[in-house]
């Protein structure tokens, strides 16, 4: 509950950011700190500074293009996604949104801290993989786009490297999309998730069955073909003290049915 | 663009106004804004009951947002006006949500009364004739042990229609 | 106004108002004196208490369930800018004695120290205690301190704490075997005569959690030098166990140990073993000459403090007739108590409170074993050790009614005690005081719209979900009798109980009430302020009843504090004797300022005593104080006045025949039945509770909106407990639920819509006919079982053989059902 001595600097640019993340081998981005902070205080990660986003308006910001395409800033909260006109264009995005956690933490969250931080629980990595978003990262030499089908690398890793910075998430044009999770009690953690996506073909990411999403490309959004795809994996999902493997893994396969048969019921 | 480098330091000097005060201290950068309103400002009606984020009981408004101070550094709220439990009541007389959950009998130990009166006040400024599952979802990030929740619910109910009065 | 003995002499009174009679605040909805303070955040918890140059205390915790200490060095912590100092197990061991243990051998040899000497027995028991000036250095300074352990194998599973293989915690005791009794009552061999069939069902399990006040345990801890007295701060629930098990350890007389409580963030039962960090913290005070500060973190309370019961019910046979009737039952309840013996093993006897739980059966046997095992140490949660032996009574109502095909209302009704039985004494002596079990029944399944439960069980399978109903009956006894100590260890000097109330009128009329209890959120100023009030015929608002505890008041007396469901029968039992012998104090005192009136003629009545006949002839209360307080001469030598009254409340209790282990232990019996509807998502095992109505009996309610406070409260632990609440323990003894992240608790959105209902038989064995309530016997949990049992039948049959059950363990039931729910047999007798 309580941190161990750490320095901060709150620069005015993310060039300055930067500059501080690449100049401290030790120096953490610090967003909305809804995961961040409860790290530190549990000292399971103690970085030596914190490099706190908050004042970079170049990282807040939805636009929506003339083609639909959403660029959203990594700063922004779940709170804004869940309010904003422009994320419409998107629905599945606020209505996943409204789901995670609380008011508190969805005042507070951003999309960008949950994507870098990629708890193997947490909902948007899987919903940017089936959604097919592509991310920007900035680093001093300068920018790089990663889809995130490559984007998530491990438990708590992403291909954000040390002294780099995602400053942008874009989503192509879409609606046809679907979400569906098991959580501990309503609007909980997820105990297994799967994010759908129908963009002319689906795509089904499943969330907590592994370091990373898992991404599946049935080639139906039928049941059978759908629990095929889950069973042909691979999968060994973990145990833990909400689900054994065996029923992660069954959850699984029945979320991922529901979230492709969401997403092709939408129009 | 300018690259003077933001200055990296363990403490800072800080200014925060809480309920219409300000306050100007030193402190280190790690310490936890709930802790900075406890222990160096006083304020002793936000409470601690986890460690993890979950429980809500340090739940204050901070430029009119609703968080859990826990889960924010006091260096974070430099610059900021925070609301806390101790500015709901105007000079002894009770806020609209204070009267309506003692006539409910919304608390019992009052442990996390305060989070829970900031959590209701944030929600009935944003909607101000919520519906009992909107009550619901405003007060989900407030545990509570003692009541069960139902006679808060009641409580928020009759507080939005005593306000809109 | 002057006022003489001589009897010539006549009062000229204020202007009194007459105005008609007030209603009694007996039933009613008083508004609470404690809300204010608590609205606006003034109320004062222990971590709000501050104290210039304090210390703040960390403590080093075991990461290993089992293990031997080789080496400690807090040299390191010790010489860390900004540590005040640190204290270790054998400083502990050199400056106290062990605590004072209840069992008999084997457990009585256990040495319980405030910290682990020389071994560890649980993940996260306290090694080391570290003092800083700050929290944030108390920490640090805590990963300074070195401990070198070398690890030994765990017992984490109480079947095999007996066996062979397993490593013995405690090498004074020689065995992992804590304590055990045989209980029985009745011919069990007659009963399974009579019997048509015998209903067998091998193993049932209650798990542990507990109710996870919000505000964790703390205390601050100041020594005077001069006199040798501690000052404890805390939030500690029944100071008078607390001084009983400390003062000796402490080797100090229990008036050193001052206990003052204000506000307490929820109990539950949860704070009354906090006694070894206390002793940690008085050391500390003592050896630093410094006040120490210590708050619990929600990590440690969950890994160390005060889990509930973990309990087994073995090879349980039910002797039934077809009709539904139950004989009785015999059943081999196995405990795990955890690490320690706190307050331990009463919990072998406490559930004999309700041995039959609601039912006429009268053939029981209880084969009672607690055993120790490398996990946080069990000690009361709400509905302690009844709440298990109720469960596992519903259980065997549901799974009887389930294998004879026969309806679980009816299988109640026909076997609930009824109300013309009561006081009904049962087959250990216990005597239910009163209760209509088969009318709350109905108050509860009308509440649920049972007739409509099977339209309802169609629409949801239309949306492919199960749907099931299911009844939870339960007991809250209270007030208990301590003697019953006596049947784990005849040697134990306890028995009866009390509590303390004192009401003094002071010299300007103020009534002041201090009482001894320790309350927690269950409104004690505010029910205490009714009961007085309607004694002596005053406002509720003219009663100052202070807040919490301390032990400076006077007020308390052994079993003082607030727990086991007992203040609306002692602390008001304590609270009304006070009142009354202060109501008669004023009547005698107005006697003789009136002229000579006898007493009889008076009344109290607006903050005055007055002539019945006259009420104009009317002394204020303020008159009363300032005769007696500072204005006394010419008074008869004989008047025995004071106008400070204390009273010590003392229930009707005899010591139980320890031979037949029988007699009353507990004087009330309040009562609740609840019923619960759930709908299961088949696919995925996730359920939600839809549909909720709870009924309680607590005898004369005193502030009615306060009782359903608490059946509230205690609904929605239940709740949590059955869906999602356990502590949970790996292999290894790591405990996997070590916060609220993992630990799920209620939220506002897990609630299910409520319906509340009341019954009121007054009690014939209490003064106001109040029955302890609060703790409530965990009815929750009992009807979600039965509700997710009555929604699996033709999905599998799986009979709900555990108190937790979260979605995997609902899934595991459809899944594979014959392995994954009891195993139940029905055999002729």
């Amino acid at each position: 509950m309580l941190l161990r001595e750490v320095e901060y600097a709150k620069p005015s640019s993310v060039a300055q950011a930067l500059a501080i993340l690449s100049e401290n081998d030790g120096a953490r981005a610090l967003a909305g700190g809804q995961t961040l902070i409860n790290v530190m205080k549990a000292r399971a990660a103690s970085p030596d500074a914190l490099v706190d986003l908050s004042g970079l308006e170049e990282l807040r910001g939805i636009e929506l293009g003339a083609d639909g395409t959403l660029s959203i800033g990594p700063m922004t909260t779940y709170t804004e996604l869940v309010g904003s006109a422009e994320a419409k264009a998107r629905p599945i995005l606020g209505e996943v949104c409204a789901q995670i956690a609380d008011v508190q933490v969805r005042n507070r969250g951003t999309i960008g801290g949950n994507l870098c931080s990629n708890d193997p629980t947490n909902h948007l990595p899987p919903l940017m993989v089936s959604i097919g978003a592509q991310l920007t990262i900035a680093g001093r030499g300068g920018e790089r786009v990663v889809s995130a089908d490559e984007f998530f690398l491990g438990v708590y890793l992403t291909a954000v490297g040390p002294g780099e910075l995602l400053t942008k998430i874009t989503l192509p044009a879409g609606k046809r999309d679907g979400f569906a999770a098991v959580t501990l009690g309503v609007d909980g953690t997820c105990i297994a998730s799967a994010a759908a996506s129908v963009n002319g073909s689906l795509r089904i990411a499943l969330g907590c069955v592994d370091a990373t999403p898992v991404l599946l490309q049935p080639a139906s959004a039928d049941e059978g073909a759908v629990r095929e795809a889950v069973r042909g994996a691979g999968l060994f999902p973990p145990a833990d003290v909400h689900a054994s493997s065996e029923y992660r893994m069954h959850l699984a396969e029945v979320l991922a049915v529901r979230a492709a048969r969401q997403a092709s019921e939408r129009s | 663009m300018s690259e003077n480098a933001a200055p990296v330091s363990s403490s800072r000097q800080i200014a925060v106004t809480i309920n219409g005060t300000l306050y100007e201290r030193e402190v280190e950068a790690r310490k936890l804004l709930i802790h900075f309103i406890r222990d160096d400002v006083d304020l002793t009606g936000s409470h601690i009951g986890c460690d993890t984020g979950n429980c809500g009981a340090c739940s204050v408004i901070v430029d009119g947002t609703l968080v859990k101070s826990c889960m924010m550094l006091a260096v974070q709220a430099d610059g900021s006006s925070i609301e806390t439990v101790e500015g709901l009541a105007d000079d002894g007389e009770l806020a609209a949500l204070q009267q309506a959950f003692s006539d409910h009998h919304a608390l019992q130990c009052g442990y996390c009364t305060p989070g829970m009166l900031m959590s209701a006040t944030a929600l009935l400024r944003t909607n101000a004739h919520p519906s009992e599952a909107e009550i619901r979802k405003g007060l989900q990030g407030n545990i509570c042990r003692c009541t069960g929740y139902w006679n808060i619910f009641e409580a928020v109910k009759t507080a939005s229609e005593r306000v809109a009065k | 106004m002057s006022a003489t003995t001589d009897s010539s002499t006549t009062i000229a009174p204020d202007r009194v108002e007459i105005l008609a009679p007030r209603e009694p605040y007996k039933g009613q909805n008083v508004p609470r004196k404690e809300d204010r303070r608590l609205v606006q955040g003034q109320g004062v918890f222990v971590d709000d208490i501050k104290r210039h140059g304090m210390g703040y205390v960390h403590f080093v915790r075991s990461p290993y369930a089992h293990a031997h200490i080789t080496a400690i060095d807090v040299s390191k912590a010790e010489s860390m800018k900004g540590v005040y100092g640190t204290l270790t197990g054998e400083e502990v061991a050199s400056l106290t004695d062990p605590f004072f243990q209840l069992s008999t051998p084997p457990g009585a040899h256990l040495k319980d120290y405030a910290l682990a000497l020389g071994k560890v027995r649980y993940v996260g028991e306290a090694i080391v205690a570290v003092v800083a000036e700050t929290r944030e250095l108390a920490r640090d300074a805590s990963e300074l301190v070195e401990v070198e352990y070398e690890p030994l194998d765990a017992v984490t599973d109480a079947r095999h704490a007996l066996d062979e293989s397993k490593p013995v915690l405690h090498e004074d005791s020689g065995s992992n075997l804590m304590w055990e009794g045989v209980y029985e009552w009745g011919d069990l061999d007659a009963a399974f005569a009579e019997a048509d069939k015998v209903v067998k069902i091998d193993e049932l399990h209650f798990h542990r959690f507990n109710s996870t006040p919000l505000e964790t345990d703390g205390a601050l801890v100041e020594f005077n030098r001069g006199t040798g007295q501690w000052t404890i701060h805390t939030n500690n629930q029944f100071p008078g166990f607390a001084q009983i098990m400390m003062g000796p350890a402490m080797r100090c007389g229990l008036d050193k140990l001052r206990f003052v409580t204000q506000d307490i963030g929820g109990g539950f039962g949860n704070k009354i073993t906090s006694h070894p960090q206390l002793v940690v913290c008085c050391l500390l005070a003592r050896k630093l000459r410094r006040p120490v500060q210590w708050t619990e973190w929600r990590t440690d309370f969950h890994m160390s403090m005060s889990h509930g019961n973990e309990r087994w019910f073995h090879d349980t046979e039910v002797a039934v007739k077809s009709d539904g009737t139950l004989l009785g039952f015999r059943t081999k309840a196995l405990d795990d108590a955890g690490a320690w013996l706190r307050y331990e093993p009463l919990g072998g006897v406490i559930w004999a409170q309700v041995t039959p739980g609601m039912y006429r059966w009268r053939h029981i046997r209880l084969e009672f074993t607690q055993v120790a095992t490398n996990k946080a140490p069990v000690s009361p949660n709400r509905g302690y050790s009844r709440m298990q032996h109720l469960w596992f009574t519903e259980r065997i109502i549901d799974i009887v009614a389930h294998e004879l095909g026969l309806d679980p209302i009816e299988v109640r009704k026909r076997n609930y005690i009824r109300v013309e039985d009561m006081p009904y004494e049962t087959p250990n002596g216990c005597v239910y005081d009163s209760g209509d079990y088969a009318q709350m029944l109905d108050v509860a399944t009308e509440l649920i719209g049972w007739p409509g439960i099977e339209e309802k069980r169609l629409d949801a399978a239309a949306r492919g979900k199960l749907l099931g109903v299911g009844i939870g009956s339960t007991l809250d006894s209270g007030t208990n009798n301590f003697g019953q100590s006596r049947m784990i260890n005849p040697e134990l000097q306890f028995s009866g109980n009390n509590e303390v109330a004192t009401v003094k009128l002071d010299i300007f009329g103020e009534i002041v009430v201090t009482l001894g209890t320790t309350p927690q959120g269950q409104g004690h100023e505010t029910t205490a302020g009714q009961v007085v009030a309607d004694i002596l015929g005053c406002s509720v608002d003219d009663v100052h009843v202070r807040a919490g505890h301390d032990s400076y008041w006077n007020s308390h007396a052994g079993f003082s504090g607030t727990y086991a469901s007992q203040f609306a029968v002692t602390g008001l039992g304590a609270v009304k004797g006070a009142a009354d012998m202060l109501a008669e104090e004023i009547k005698r005192l107005g006697s003789v300022i009136l002229g000579g009136v006898p007493v009889e003629a008076l009344e109290l009545a607006e903050g005055t005593v007055r002539i019945k006949d006259n009420p104009e002839a009317a002394l204020p209360f303020m008159a009363c104080g300032a005769i007696i307080n500072a204005n006394n001469a010419g008074l008869p030598e004989d008047l025995d006045v004071t106008l400070n009254c204390r009273y010590v409340y003392r229930p009707p209790f005899e010591v139980p025949d320890l031979e037949r282990k029988f007699g009353n232990l507990t004087l009330t019996y309040a009562a609740q039945v609840h019923a619960a509807v759930v709908e299961i998502d088949p696919e995925t095992g996730y359920y939600e509770v839809v549909d909720y109505a709870a009924v309680d009996d607590c005898g004369t309610r005193i502030n009615p909106q306060i009782v359903e406070g608490q059946v509230m409260g205690a609904t929605a632990h239940g709740l949590g407990g059955v869906m999602h609440e356990i502590f949970e323990y790996d292999e290894d003894g790591n405990l996997l639920t070590p916060n609220f992240y993992d630990y799920h608790v209620p939220h506002a959105l897990d609630m299910p819509p409520l319906k509340t209902g009341f019954v009121e038989s007054p009690s014939p064995f209490t003064s106001l006919g109040t029955k302890g309530m609060g703790e409530g016997g965990g009815a929750g949990i009992h009807a979600v079982c039965a509700a997710i049992q009555d929604a699996l039948r033709g999905h599998g049959d799986a009979i709900v053989s555990d108190s937790s059950n979260p979605y995997r363990r609902v899934w595991e039931m459809l899944d594979h059902p014959d392995t994954a729910g009891a195993r139940v047999q029905v055999v002729d007798a």
